[in-house]
């Protein structure tokens, strides 16, 4: 499962070979709403499937805001901000006024995620143990922790937990979503990655 | 006549792949014609249209030599919205080209790319559902329409834009044999109305070839053959070593033609077998 | 409802059998299952559109319970006016009750401390009246908020919510954006659909595993489907490229671009009215409960009797 690779090599698929030229296109946009879509579905399932009220425990969904700015950059961001907005609604999750306020803390769940992969060159496919080390640190555990953190204060902000339960609400938050992705993150970029890494559409950098 | 499509020592080779998948392509394509490419897999039939029709290079990386020359310019010089007017494309999968809500938006989404008035578009809208047979289609979304309708209505979709050039590419590959005659009698309709030129790459030579007024026959990245269809089929031994499926009859009359039963040109169809045939049967009779 | 009579269905020897069949016309939506004929389809869809923010936003303004239970009462009759399949909200029952599970049990376990809360004996259990009344308060709000989506989503197709869109300016490459996300999701569902019962034509009795193996086979699904969203992306990308599509929106020569769709519909003056309405109500609320306080705690009459009760 763990490969010994050189950092150079294990970086490389994030540097433009010579004279290589990504531009943003088509691809892109494409491959945004889709994975909007693919986060509708996911999103909307695992609300439904384990609903605990606004933090559904072991919500899925932040596997694909990870994944999706691992591999496309900040269209994957885009994708992380909206779709929620849009599961949420169709499973009832939440009500409006708060998934759209949850909007910053859904990005924040994406593209850190993205960022840390591309700031620390780690292997989206999952082939080294440092990249096992960004994926859990730098795209679920941090990424959890912030969203944890926006998403219980939006809670709070709007009344619907108690002060004394904000701690407890994040908790839940930071564990019920990590569980999830880290298992289903960790399927994606192991098995998926090599896929994408061959695509148009994957991000070299965060637009291309 | 000036052919509509000129391909000039074409070559083509994906990024990351050691061989190129098309290789020294010289192909005229007269206007208003139809003309069927045929091939066994992997021959290079859908590069070849994709390369006429701009998807590649502006859609793939990769090498590309030689020149692509459409309604006498070259293709390297039309924006994307001058090459959708001009030449409409169909995919093999129906699933990933329906890309709106309704059969409606989808049908009217080209048209509002290019631009067209409202006015303009309805009269369209009304030609061609009638043309493909859909009109009561129009407000049903994609999950309430079988494959066969949504390949209908892409052809739809790219025939209100009248577009001078028409490609199919595997029009019929993933839809039912009720699903493939309806693409066959639109195909014969545009053929007998329409003044536009046709491109279709298939697989069904049986239906196609009668409708053809040239077939291309690719293999391994070149073009073997490119003929009318009578002169076509005049040898068929080298096809079906390719694994080409020739027309049923034009296989018996090959037959028949080596037992020196049967003079060329060799039929594409029963009704062009029968009066040979009759012949054949009186000639025997009397002997 | 239409009652079929044995002989029109060829059961002769069966007499006065007669099955009564309700026909309740519906259609799916991947936002949800919508009626095929509804009174609310003659207003504009974005007349619906604003039905949303009021309906789903503005209960964020009202306090008072009871004004936020008669606000649900009325989104209820709105859905039953529309002809909704009551039948559909079924699938919200456990989300309702788990939401008061967790809403009532945080302020019995996690009160916090306040010197005017009012504590008072339950089963042995040292409850403060505020931090439950206020869990109720939130609980009511926030189902009234989320019935204000739910009927918003069962009244209308996508068609629908994108021509709102287009209608309020909202610019093209948003509204298209939005348009193929939702797309996406159906393909995505029909691509896991197919791929379960596959899975099934196999063999599979999902209905007999533990929950970890339906979760880990849930996760294995992902592959093939991501796998064909990739491959999608391709495709879809080519289609669009073949339409003339831009991101922008351009068209060949310039010019402004015809929405067909849009035309559809016609916006009456009953529908200006209407939107006027929506979003002075919206607007009046807003400035009643910011400004003047009006919805708050104190002016609900349950919280004055329980608080009688208890003082």
């Amino acid at each position: 499962m763990v490969t010994k690779m050189t950092t150079q090599q294990e970086g490389a698929v994030w540097e433009l070979k010579e004279g290589e030229i990504r531009q943003p296109g088509i691809v892109h946009v494409v491959m945004t709403a889709l994975f909007t879509g693919v986060g509708i579905v996911v999103g909307a399932l695992g609300s439904l499937s384990v609903p605990l009220g606004f933090i559904s425990a072991f919500w899925p969904g932040q596997a694909i805001q990870a994944v999706g700015s691992i591999w496309y950059g900040m269209w994957g961001g885009i994708a992380a901000a909206v779709f929620p907005l849009i599961a949420n609604s169709l499973s009832a999750a939440a009500p409006l006024p708060v998934s759209i306020a949850y909007m910053p803390g859904n990005f924040a769940q994406g593209i850190i995620g993205g960022w840390a992969f591309r700031f620390f060159k780690a292997d989206p496919s999952l082939k080294t143990s440092k990249s096992w080390l960004v994926f859990t640190f730098g795209a679920i555990i941090v990424p959890n922790i912030i969203g944890g953190a926006w998403g219980s204060t939006v809670l709070r902000m709007f009344g619907l937990i108690t002060p004394a339960a904000h701690l407890v609400t994040f908790a839940g938050w930071v564990v019920g979503n990590s569980v999830a992705s880290w298992v289903l993150g960790a399927i994606l970029l192991r098995f998926v990655s090599p896929l994408v890494i061959r695509t148009k559409a994957f991000c070299k950098k965060y637009w291309a | 006549m000036a052919p509509i499509i000129v391909l000039n020592n074409l070559f083509w080779q994906y990024e990351g792949q050691e061989d190129f998948a098309l290789r020294e392509i010289c192909l005229k394509i007269e206007e208003s014609s139809f003309t069927s490419i045929i091939g066994p897999n992997e021959a290079g039939k859908t590069t070849l249209v994709s390369c006429i029709r701009g998807l590649i290079p502006r859609s793939y990386h990769g090498i590309l030599r030689g020149s692509i020359e459409v309604l006498g310019k070259n293709i390297a010089d039309k924006t994307e919205l001058e090459l959708a007017k001009e030449i409409g494309f169909v995919f093999a999968d129906p699933e990933a080209q329906f890309t709106a809500m309704t059969v409606l938006e989808e049908l009217a989404f080209g048209m509002e790319n290019i631009g067209f008035s409202l006015n303009e578009i309805k009269e369209r809208l009304e030609w061609v559902t009638e043309m493909t047979n859909i009109q009561d289609l129009l407000d049903k979304s994609p999950f309430e329409i079988s494959g066969g309708q949504k390949q209908r209505i892409t052809i739809a979709s790219m025939l209100a834009l009248k577009p001078k050039i028409f490609i199919l590419d595997e029009p019929t590959s993933m839809l039912d044999p009720l699903g493939k005659d309806q693409i066959i009698n639109i195909l014969t309709t545009l053929k007998e109305q329409e003044a536009m030129t046709l491109i279709v790459v298939e697989h069904n030579i049986e239906q196609i070839a009668p409708l053809s007024d040239q077939i291309v026959l690719m293999a391994d990245g070149k073009v073997l053959k490119s003929d009318s269809p009578q002169d076509f089929f005049c040898d068929i031994e080298p096809l079906e070593r390719l694994g080409i499926a020739v027309p049923h009859i034009t296989s018996f009359a090959s037959n028949l033609l080596d037992l020196g039963l049967y003079e060329p040109p060799l039929p594409l169809t029963i009704e062009q077998a029968i009066g040979p045939c009759r012949l054949i049967l009186e000639q025997r009779g009397r002997e | 409802m239409e009652k079929f009579h044995s002989e029109s269905i060829g059961a002769t020897n069966v007499e006065n059998l007669q099955f009564n069949v309700p026909i309740r016309r519906m259609r799916r939506t991947l936002l949800g299952t919508v009626p095929v004929e509804s009174p609310l389809y003659s207003f504009h869809p974005v007349t619906r559109f604003f039905s949303l923010i009021l309906l789903g936003v503005a209960p964020l303004f009202i306090d008072t319970p009871e004004l936020n239970v008669l606000w649900i009462m009325l989104i209820l009759l709105l859905m039953i006016y529309g002809r909704v399949d009551m039948s559909r909200l079924k699938i919200y029952v456990p989300l309702i009750f788990t939401v008061a599970l967790f809403m009532f049990s945080i302020a019995i376990l996690l009160p916090g401390e306040d010197p005017t809360y009012i504590p008072f004996k339950f089963m042995g259990i040292t409850i403060y009246y505020q931090r439950i009344f206020w869990a109720l308060v939130s609980y009511v709000r926030v189902m009234a908020l989320l019935f204000g989506s739910i009927q918003y989503f069962l009244t209308n197709r996508e068609t629908d919510m994108l021509v709102s869109l287009q209608t309020l300016k909202v610019p093209f490459p948003v509204t298209y954006f939005v348009g193929l996300s939702i797309r996406g999701a159906d393909m995505f569902m029909q691509d896991m659909k197919t791929i379960r019962e596959a899975e099934r034509a196999r063999g599979l009795d999902e209905g007999s595993l533990a929950f970890k193996d339906r979760a880990k086979l849930y996760a294995m699904y992902m592959i093939p489907l991501f796998t064909l969203a990739i491959r999608r992306a391709d495709e879809i990308g080519n289609a669009l490229f073949v339409r003339g599509y831009t991101f922008a929106g351009e068209v060949l020569g310039g010019g402004k671009r015809t929405s067909t769709v849009m035309n559809l519909y016609q916006f009456k003056v009953r529908d200006t009215f209407l939107c006027a309405l929506q979003v002075g109500l919206f607007v009046t609320m807003a400035i009643l409960q910011l400004k003047f306080s009006q919805f708050r705690i104190d002016h609900s009459p349950l919280n004055a009797y329980f608080l009688s009760i208890l003082t």
